[in-house]
């Protein structure tokens, strides 16, 4: 059975679209009555979708063992025609690059929506939220570039609205910053990805070929023949244009990332979005870039990687460095975590620019952590925006005292996010250290000194908020004289869940990292003949 | 495959085979004769004997009724439509016979010829116009006559058949351009629709910007057609013939003249106007925003796409099999026009607060956008011998994207538009705050124009992204064809591309503008608070909602499903280039 199209992205997609649609023709005033069941429902599908992903990465659903899949070779792999004409398919499967992600996306949804149950939304924001997840999955399973464009563009759209209706002040700024700046990398990106598809030589496009174009968008054929080519010394497309449509695919998912100098839209985007809008995007949203870089211009230019490897490394030490000193500049808290992730972000594009496969599984492990994390420490200012009623740093001082599990969680996010060994963050950086290291030497000064300045900031804000001041601060406006309010029932279980997945993959990387080291290995073997 | 039959007009079966015309001119007669049907009598000269004859007088009270002009309108319309489908679904088999209508004892002389392309633009024409009489009905609602209380209703009920006559005839008027095998037929048609557009557009006399969106059309309209008509005559002036067949013969041999160029530019211009190409799209933003949003509709698909086919007939057949240069004679001009106009138009949009501007601008860029495509198709001559079919592949598959895109922007433009008809009825739509609010008011109303705007920027997967995909695909084809010795070719990134190939990265970076100005209607619509008076929800009225229904079906369903509709553009393509 097609477990992949049905359960994981026809069943969230489906549901949504059908609860949107119910909302659209119900009398607005019956709407506010529905929430509870609308997210109950919504609910319980992340959950199905949960559950159906942890049974597959224990292999007891479908027996798989993800330990053995090499490069350009999937599990619960389903290909049905869809637009003939174009060589177009409907192309779903799985393998150790996605696969983390996607279930990184199944964990968050109910997560997600456990850390904002008691955030009155209404009724519509809960199918949006699934419609974001079920959109998210189809970007990680299609093996079909057509319809990883089309995923990729719709993720916007839910975001676009759980932005534009349930952000901050600036909202309507951010949003429409937020869709424009992606939209147009995104063409830039299509562009690239369509003259692509033009230059593959039509005798090897396989069965999949439009019957009108005589090409196909199909992504396994097209990494298929160009990984022959390399493999027989030759260079898929020439050298020239593996550079020029390398940078162009780059464009796009650089943006995603995002990498500086184009990450202007992301501190807007988080700082406005809702808890859970932030959580999603930053978790699993952001991934996107990163997973599209290996999926499509490593896999398919991999002459491109070695020639722009030194710009790569750059663009990743330029994101790392001036993500963490913004960081030390911020007094609004989310912004802060924004630019924390651009920071981390870079750490992922340094783990590719080493060019070795522990550097590699270093990226893979980061968007994993990162994953993990970042949703955390966006509950963490949710939870502070939700009781405090405000986002600078120093607004509400010594939680130590009064509000002991919001402190906890935060001081945990903040230890985990800079680099606390034990904790999945420090695997990642760890990993990456020792690639930069067998890459570049003494150059490894550089994102060392950069991570302490992430220690640096992390350390500075917790002094600032849970440590400084006790009972003889002043509230902020809007408490004066109240009982200062802690986390509520349903932001502790959320937190707790985040937390022991922390944990977990901090004390047992391998649960993870197993996987993805052995899918980086043949990825070098495939793509770079080795290590 | 297709085989060519040859009719004279009239003759037996021919009305068999023009069925859809046929119909459209059955029912412009019902439209003259059925209300005027009543209890009229003559009166036998020099006698008072008075004698029925059921015309005239005090009208029955079937036939009276103010709403049957707009019923038999949508009929007629509907059935030409079916018919038109039925043909084009057989087509699509490739069982379906081309059928060439010649002079009476003289089948060299080519009048009308129905082939899977003139099919095709028929049943967008007549497509399009179903959707505008079905909206008509409502925005020109005709009240029953016991019932009028207003000034307003009594127009309304006095103009339905005005209104419906006129829809009628600018649908007779498209067919013929699409048929025309003859310039001279072509542009009969395509002046008998032009007028009836014209008054369409000035159809809402009681507003003051009607009259003079419908007299700016008019002038620039009419002029414009004066000087293609000059165009056309210059042009029999060299050749003897007005036919396309022979035009396109004597084309081929062409010398060192001065004489056909001077008519080819003359009539880009006669053209430019109808397709709203920059510079001649001037009148355009007025016409669109003084028009009632269903005419304006009009003028952004149908109207657009009669100009296209008028482009096609001159620019594809006549002048493309020309000499052994390689390319046509146009393809710098129309490409500088095409850059010109997409920019341009994107740029107007950009600072338009005027949905119905807006609107009217965006469909300026896409005009540019279709003239990109256009300029793709005249890159490679198809009537050299010397190339191999990649070229010819390249051609058809540039058209087949082009004509998609037509036919799609009938689903989601003329949506967009009608959704703003559904506002006007509350009063006139001059800026944006007239949508503002509209998700709190009817949130599926509202759903539906985002969907649109989302259509109108190309995200996927609705049918506007497919389209668009196609055009820029079918550009990046034409410009990687790789013929060896061809001195077009200019190096792109290393590689050899030809330079239309930046006429798809200028389409990318347009498409990238667009999203801002589209989205803003979303931003408006879902973040403002209504504005004053427009707080209530939109009325709900039958004929719209159909109507818009419609549009949105072919805005998600030809996107995600686009394969049949690919398979029919491909058809008409390959019978336009031949």
């Amino acid at each position: 059975m097609d477990l992949i199209s049905t359960v994981l992205v026809g069943l969230p997609m489906v549901v949504s679209l059908m609860l949107l649609g119910l909302l659209g023709l119900m009398p607005a005033s019956l709407r506010p009555q529905t929430t509870s069941a609308m997210r109950l429902v919504t609910f319980v599908i992340s959950l199905v979708l949960f559950v159906v992903t942890t049974a597959m990465a224990l292999g007891s659903l479908g027996e798989i063992n993800w330990l053995t899949i090499g490069f350009n070779d999937y599990v619960l792999e389903f290909q049905y025609p869809w637009i003939e004409s174009l060589g177009v398919t409907w192309h779903v499967g799985l393998d150790a690059l996605s696969f983390p992600m996607v279930w990184l996306t199944a964990f968050l949804m109910p997560v997600t929506q456990i850390a904002t149950w008691n955030e009155k939304k209404g009724a519509v924001y809960h199918p949006l939220l699934l419609l974001m997840g079920g959109t998210l999955m189809g970007v990680f399973v299609s093996l079909d570039l057509f319809m990883f464009y089309i995923f990729w563009e719709l993720t916007l759209i839910p975001m676009f609205f759980l932005i534009l209706k349930w952000g901050g002040k600036e909202r309507r700024y951010a949003a429409q910053k937020f869709f424009i700046y992606t939209f147009t990398a995104s063409v830039v990106m299509l562009l690239g990805l369509i003259t692509v598809y033009f230059l593959q030589d039509p005798a090897l496009a396989g069965d999949g070929a439009g019957d009108f174009t005589g090409r196909s968008f199909d992504l396994v054929a097209m990494t298929q023949v160009a990984n022959d080519v390399h493999a027989n010394g030759g260079i898929f497309l020439g050298k020239t244009m593996q550079s020029v449509l390398f940078v162009m695919l780059m464009l796009g998912f650089l943006v995603k990332l995002p990498a500086a100098p184009f990450h202007t839209w992301l501190p807007d985007a988080h700082v406005q979005a809702p808890t859970g809008g932030s959580m999603l995007l930053a978790g699993v949203m952001l991934k996107m870039g990163a997973y599209g870089m290996f999926r499509i211009p490593i896999a398919l230019f991999p002459h491109a990687v070695e020639t722009f490897q030194f710009a790569i490394m750059l663009f990743g030490f330029v994101s790392l460095v001036y993500g963490a000193i913004v960081c030390l500049g911020q007094t609004n808290l989310k912004k802060m975590v924004a630019y924390s992730s651009v920071s981390h972000m870079g750490v992922i594009l340094l783990g590719i620019a080493s060019q070795q496969p522990i550097g590699y599984a270093a990226a893979l492990f980061m968007m994993f952590a990162h994953g993990i994390i970042s949703p955390m420490l966006f509950a963490v200012c949710g939870a502070f925006k939700h009781h405090y009623h405000s986002m600078e740093i120093g607004a509400m001082r010594g939680m130590a005292k009064h509000s002991p599990w919001i402190a906890t969680s935060m001081m945990f996010g903040w230890m985990a996010s800079l680099g606390l060994p034990l904790l999945a963050g420090f695997v990642a950086e760890f990993l990456l250290l020792v690639a930069y290291w067998a890459a570049f030497g003494w150059w490894i000064l550089g994102p060392g000194l950069a991570l302490a300045i992430t220690a640096a900031y992390y350390l500075w804000s917790m002094q600032r908020t849970i440590f400084e001041g006790g009972e003889d601060t002043q509230p902020p406006a809007g408490l004066e004289g109240k009982p200062i309010p802690d986390l509520d029932q349903s932001e502790k279980v959320a937190m707790l869940i985040l937390a022991v997945a922390t944990i977990l993959f901090g004390i047992f990387p391998f649960l993870a990292l197993d996987m993805m080291d052995a899918y980086t290995q043949t990825i070098f073997a495939a793509l770079f003949g080795g290590a | 495959m297709t085989s060519l039959l040859r009719v004279e007009p009239f003759s037996a079966g021919f009305f068999g085979y023009f069925a859809a015309e046929t119909v459209l001119a059955i029912g412009l007669v019902l439209m003259i004769v059925v209300p005027n049907l009543g209890r009229g009598t003559f009166r036998v000269p020099g006698t008072q004997i008075r004698l029925p004859w059921f015309f005239g007088g005090e009208r029955y009270s079937l036939t009276g009724r103010p709403s049957l002009p707009g019923y038999i309108s949508v009929l007629t319309l509907l059935t030409a439509l079916l018919l038109l489908i039925n043909d084009l679904l057989t087509t699509w088999d490739h069982s379906k016979q081309e059928v060439l209508v010649h002079a009476v004892g003289d089948d060299s002389v080519r009048i009308l010829a129905a082939t899977p392309f003139s099919r095709l633009m028929e049943a967008l024409f007549i497509g399009a116009l179903f959707l505008v009489a079905l909206a008509s009905n409502d925005r020109y609602r005709s009240t029953p006559a016991r019932e009028v209380r207003s000034l307003g209703a009594l127009y309304n009920n006095r103009r339905q058949a005005d209104l419906h006559i006129l829809l009628l005839t600018c649908a007779l008027g498209m067919t013929t351009v699409a048929l025309a095998e003859n310039l001279f037929v072509l542009f009969v048609g395509l002046e008998l629709a032009g007028f009836s557009s014209y008054i369409l557009v000035a159809f809402n006399k009681e507003s003051k910007f009607g009259s003079e969106g419908g007299m700016k059309y008019f002038m620039v309209g009419s002029a414009s057609s004066g000087v293609g008509l000059y165009g056309l005559s210059l042009l029999y002036l060299w050749a003897g013939t007005l036919q396309v067949d022979a035009l396109a013969l004597a084309w081929s041999n062409i010398g060192q003249e001065i004489l056909p160029y001077v008519a080819l530019g003359l009539m880009l211009v006669g053209f430019g106007f109808k397709v709203s190409a920059a510079p001649f799209h001037f009148a355009a933003p007025d016409a669109y925003a003084g028009a009632s949003s269903p005419f304006a509709g009009l003028l952004a698909t149908a109207s657009k796409a009669m100009g296209m086919v008028g482009l096609f007939r001159i620019l594809l057949v006549i002048t493309l099999p020309e000499g052994s240069e390689g390319s046509a004679v146009w393809l710098v001009l129309l490409g500088v026009m095409a850059a010109i106009t997409m920019t341009w138009g994107n740029l107007a949009a950009l600072g338009s607060k005027n949905p119905k501007r807006m609107l009217a601008y965006s469909s300026v860029a896409h005009a540019g956008y279709m003239m990109a495509a256009l300029t793709a198709v005249g890159v490679w001559n198809l009537g050299e011998a010397s190339l191999d079919g990649a070229a010819e592949a390249a051609s058809e598959a540039v058209l087949t994207a082009l004509l998609f895109h037509l036919v799609v922007l009938v689903a989601f433009k003329m949506g967009a538009f009608l959704v703003i008809g559904l506002l006007e009825h509350e009063g006139e739509v001059r800026d944006d705050r007239t949508l503002s609010g509209l998700a709190k008011r009817s949130p599926l109303l509202a759903v539906t124009m985002f969907i649109f705007m989302l259509s109108l920027a190309g995200v996927p997967p609705l049918s506007g992204f497919l389209s668009k995909l196609l055009v820029i695909m079918g550009i990046v084809k034409v410009a990687a064809v790789d013929v060896a010795g061809s001195g077009a070719s200019v190096s792109v990134f290393g590689m050899d591309l030809h330079w239309v190939w930046s006429l798809a990265l200028l389409m990318v970076l347009n498409s990238a503008i667009s999203v801002f100005y589209y989205l803003r209607i979303g931003v408006v619509m879902f973040f403002d608070a209504p504005a004053v008076g427009r707080n209530r929800p939109v009325p709900s009225t039958v004929f719209t909602t159909i109507a818009i229904g419609l549009c949105l079906i072919g805005t998600v369903g030809f996107g995600v499903w686009g394969d049949p509709l690919i398979e029919v553009c491909r058809d008409a393509a390959a019978a336009l280039l031949g």
